[in-house]
């Protein structure tokens, strides 16, 4: 029993690093309509900008978390708009096909500055707390919150702020929105600015438990696809819940299954969860 | 120099047949396969594993289009309820299980060692010199025969139906025609394909690794398609060949920049890749050879 | 990184030209064409922190010869190219080195997928391959001698591995590790020697791309082990001794040297690599050559990769001169004669080496990872190991034995 709760536990706090990504990855499909495959890029820009301020002027981690969302957000605008905007026109997989090649030449840009070698943050490690023979991680449920608070930033902004409300009828219908004033391109660009910042931050929290090198981004990133097709793609809440509930699947079918098939695990999540239901957790209607 | 041209041209060649393969299912009905790459290892792995059985070449051949026409199948039928974007993401999952189960399958795929010493045929009566050239005339003997019956399945009333989903599907579901079964069928035969050159380029190279099956090569086939032009079979054959020479002729390149290390010349290789990838998307859409949209006849 | 800083080796290497040139006539490699020699190793994918300072080190092992005036005359040029660690790529890589550029030797494929389908092009087209590869199918492929590792093969380390768990009094040993092609193997081999030391082992296999292990990490505990061996790769490994300290593991750690190396020590907080034991094939304490690698090259503590590459472009140079003629053949037919020739002056690098070549003696070569002694199937054949304990944040020498 307490196997089975420890490895719940586990699940959420794995969950809880793949959620902040996920956000990103979804807020960019609710108003675009394209799968940014970028976004592994944007996570590992974001896990090297904060190093680079952690290491060199001694940044804490809420410092270097603000600066890998600029520097990422930044980024990720930059790329979008020489690179992606102008294949909008054709179509969301012509933009999504682009977007792999955007990432394939932001991680070897990084590879190009920094080459392969290991990084890692100068932040203490902290161990686990123990009580009634569960363990639980500190600084994964920092991750937690920050994904849960990031969660409830991005809703609240979507819901209640002029600028959310004009992303999200952008995203509803850009003509109807041009209509009433709301100015599409700069919807755009917000978006992309928090969606790729919010990659960057999820890089820097998965910089704390890997290393940083130029793959960081990729490594994780069929885990964020799964978690936000899981939760429903575009869909904020949709993309927390279904990074936990890849999380805890990947922690519970260790259980059963060997350990090496973890990857696996997500896909046949997806698979299981679409077959029943189509749009994913929280997905909104076909349109 | 002659050598290095003739193993070129027959990679250009397994890539063409990959770039035909992904040409049927995104320029002929608007579906996307991530997980391309997937579909190539099942077929090299099913030739490999069928010829190690004794089987003769051709039987491994006539496996590996099986083994992909059913995976394709059970693709499309598991997904056939989800949005085209969901499918994507599907299948780039799909790869990464196919490969993870080669690589932990020790009992079948003989794990991360990988297969080697698959039968290279008439190899050994031909000699090195003449296998290669053999080999060649044969995979572009194989795309010439898939490009025309792609061709042909292109100008026919069967294609122009699909290219009508691919532009709307639910049209052409009010028009009574089954868009399922269109999306099944056409996904199945573009799976065999990549089976297919999975297969030959398993029996070339004598050698399957997990590692061999990284979604890189679908990046490069999605460059070969966009490139060359999609929803036309002869654009992916052109593209796929381009983008081999184009690949090969990077490495030419650090002669012009002596100033960088191999590492980062490495990555500027990369970097160029992503960077034509996006060019074509952008200044050639159509690509080298763009889509002809062959009238229908006048009954 | 840009091969143009100036540092020392480059200042030294710069002034012994200028100092030494002036006695050289200047068209001292004016006979014929460059020899070629291929570096194939991985620059981008999953092996890139192994592959760059591979390449740099063979490089800076040419600069020197080439300074000190080549081989048979003749100037040497290294030719890199990147696999990608991907066999596909890898291939394509491999048939430019050896059908464009005429290399008579490739050296440095690290990951065992890409050995094993480059191989049969070298042996094909008769040139030689040295590999740092370790997986144990590599040197059963029928190579007819043109392949050589430096790698020792997994019966040899993982025996070593479960003595030294044993000798630190260790009964309960796990192993940790990411589907390769020796984890199998690997822990059979441990297995034995523990059994051997009456103490008990268990085993899990890992997915090597996420970045938590919690419940690896759990089911580890539940063994309730005093030892723990690593069987991964830098980047996974960060990620299980981040798992292992959080979880509060206290007891002992082994790894690969190439896991546990000198970049994963430093970028990560002191407390989560102490005490953590490594392993590398090694030459015996006697010999020279590490140390000359570590001045060479300027890194502290060289990868084991990267002392093998060393090893390897030293024994290709050597084998040649050796041989009077630079071709793949020549260089499997004489490399065993530079390496392991009972009556050989002992030598730890190629430049005194091929001086004592010239002068028709006989060499053996005792190199950075070990004696460098090759079997007929191109295993080598013994070598010492290594042991270093990371100790208030570096690798310190423990033993070589």
């Amino acid at each position: 029993m307490s196997i089975l709760l420890q490895a719940l536990l586990n699940g959420v706090m794995n969950g809880a690093l793949i959620a902040v990504p996920a956000i990103g990855f979804t807020a960019i499909f609710a108003v675009l309509r394209y799968p940014n495959f970028a976004i592994a890029a944007y996570a590992t820009i974001g896990a090297f900008a904060a190093w680079w301020v952690n290491v060199h002027f001694g940044a804490g981690i809420l410092p270097a978390l603000l600066v890998a969302f600029a520097i990422a957000g930044c980024i990720g605008v930059g790329a979008e708009e020489t690179a992606l905007k102008q294949l909008r026109g054709a179509g969301a997989l012509t933009v999504a096909i682009g977007s792999i090649a955007l990432n394939t030449v932001l991680e070897n840009v990084v590879r190009l500055f920094f080459g392969n070698d290991l990084r890692g943050y100068d932040l203490p490690l902290v161990p686990d707390w123990r009580f009634m023979g569960l363990r639980v991680g500190p600084q994964q449920l920092q991750s937690l919150a920050f994904a849960v608070v990031i969660m409830a930033a991005v809703f609240a902004f979507l819901r209640y702020t002029r600028f959310g409300k004009a992303m999200r009828a952008v995203a509803d219908n850009s003509d109807l929105a041009r209509l009433k004033g709301i100015e599409p391109a700069h919807v755009a660009v917000m978006t992309i600015f928090l969606g790729a910042g919010l990659a960057g931050v999820g890089g820097v929290l998965i910089g704390l438990d890997a290393s940083i090198d130029p793959l960081l981004g990729f490594r994780v990133l069929l885990t964020v696809f799964a978690a936000a097709v899981l939760g429903g793609l575009g869909s904020i809440p949709g993309a927390v819940v279904g990074a936990l509930a890849i999380g805890i699947a990947e922690e519970c079918a260790l259980l059963v299954a060997p350990a090496s098939y973890r990857s696996a695990v997500g896909f046949a999540a997806i698979l299981l969860v679409l077959t029943v239901r189509p749009r994913g957790f929280f997905g909104e209607r076909a349109n | 120099m002659l050598a290095y041209l003739i193993f070129a041209l027959t990679i250009g060649g397994v890539y063409a047949l990959l770039a035909l393969s992904l040409n049927l299912i995104w320029g002929g009905i608007g579906l996307v396969n991530l997980g391309l790459v997937g579909f190539f290892a099942l077929g090299a792995y099913a030739s490999a594993l069928l010829t190690g059985a004794g089987l003769p070449v051709l039987f491994g051949w006539g496996g590996a289009i099986v083994v992909g026409a059913v995976a394709g199948l059970v693709v499309t039928l598991a997904t056939a309820r989800l949005r085209d974007d969901y499918l994507a993401i599907v299948t780039l999952g799909l790869a990464e299980v196919i490969r993870l189960v080669a690589l932990n399958e020790r009992w079948l795929t003989n794990g991360s060692d990988g297969i080697s010493g698959i039968q290279a045929p008439l190899k050994s009566a031909l000699g090195n010199q003449g296998f290669n050239l053999f080999y060649l005339a044969m995979v572009s003997a194989v795309v010439l025969v898939v490009w025309l019956v792609l061709r042909r399945l292109d100008r026919s009333p069967y294609g122009r139906a699909m290219k009508a989903i691919r532009e709307d599907q639910e049209l052409v579901g009010f028009a009574g025609k089954n868009v399922l079964g269109f999306k099944v069928q056409a996904f199945a035969v573009s799976a065999a394909i990549a089976g297919l050159a999975g297969a030959l380029y398993a029996h070339f190279q004598s050698y399957v690794s997990p590692d061999h099956f990284q979604p890189l090569i679908t990046i490069y086939i999605f460059l070969a398609v966009a490139a060359g032009g999609v929803g036309r079979p002869a654009g992916g054959v052109l593209g796929a060949y381009v983008v081999v020479f184009f690949l090969e002729l990077t490495r030419f390149l650090p002669d012009l920049v002596p100033s960088l290390a191999p590492a980062q010349f490495a990555a500027c290789r990369e970097i160029l890749v992503g960077v034509a990838l996006i060019l074509v998307l952008r200044f050639r859409p159509q690509g080298l050879l763009p889509e002809q949209i062959v009238p229908a006849p006048k009954s | 990184m840009s091969r143009y800083t100036i540092n020392r080796r480059h200042f030294l290497g710069a002034s012994s030209l200028l100092l030494g040139g002036a006695a050289l006539p200047s068209f001292a490699w004016g006979e014929g064409e460059p020899i070629k020699i291929g570096t194939l190793t991985p620059l981008t994918g999953s092996g890139g922190p192994y592959g760059p300072v591979m390449a740099d080190t063979v490089k800076a092992v040419v600069d020197e010869i080439n300074a000190a005036g080549g081989i048979l005359g003749r100037k040497i040029e290294v030719v890199s190219e990147d696999d990608q660690t991907n066999p596909e790529a890898g291939v394509r890589a491999a048939r430019k080195l050896i059908d464009v550029d005429a290399v008579s030797a490739i050296v440095g494929t690290w990951a065992s997928s890409v050995t094993t389908a480059v191989a049969p092009l070298c042996w094909e087209s008769k040139t030689f391959l040295a590999t740092v590869s370790g997986a144990d199918s590599i040197t059963e492929l029928p190579h007819q001698g043109y392949l050589a590792r430096t790698q020792p093969n997994t019966t040899l380390q993982g025996r070593k591995f479960g003595e030294f768990a044993v000798a630190e009094s260790a009964k309960r040993v796990f192993f940790v590790s990411p589907q390769t092609p020796f984890a199998d193997s690997q822990f059979q081999n441990i297995t034995k020697a523990i059994e051997a030391g009456g103490g008990e082992t268990a085993s899990l296999i890992y997915d090597d791309k996420k970045p938590s292990y919690r419940s690896e990490v759990d089911e580890l505990l539940r063994f309730n082990p005093d030892a723990v061996i690593f069987g991964g790769y830098a980047p996974d490994t960060t990620v299980m001794l981040k798992e292992l300290y959080r979880a509060g593991y206290q007891g002992k750690k082994i790894a690969f040297a190439y896991a546990v190396n000198e970049k994963l020590v430093d970028s990560v907080s002191a407390e989560i690599v102490e005490g953590c034991y490594t392993i590398a094939p090694s030459s015996d304490e006697s010999s020279t050559a590490y140390q000359r690698l570590v001045e060479l090259i300027g890194v502290d503590k060289p990868d084991p990769y990267t002392v093998q590459v060393y090893d390897q472009i030293n024994l290709i140079l050597m084998a040649m001169a050796a041989a009077g003629e630079t071709t793949g053949t020549a260089i499997k037919d004489n490399i065993r004669k530079v390496s392991q020739a009972a009556d050989g002056a002992k030598v730890d690098n190629a430049r005194d080496g091929l001086k004592l070549i010239a002068e028709g003696k006989a060499v053996n070569y005792d190199g950075a990872s070990g004696p460098c002694d090759f079997t007929d199937k191109g295993d080598i054949s013994d070598s010492s190991f290594r042991y270093e304990q990371v100790r208030g944040g570096r690798l310190t020498l423990v033993k070589i034995a």
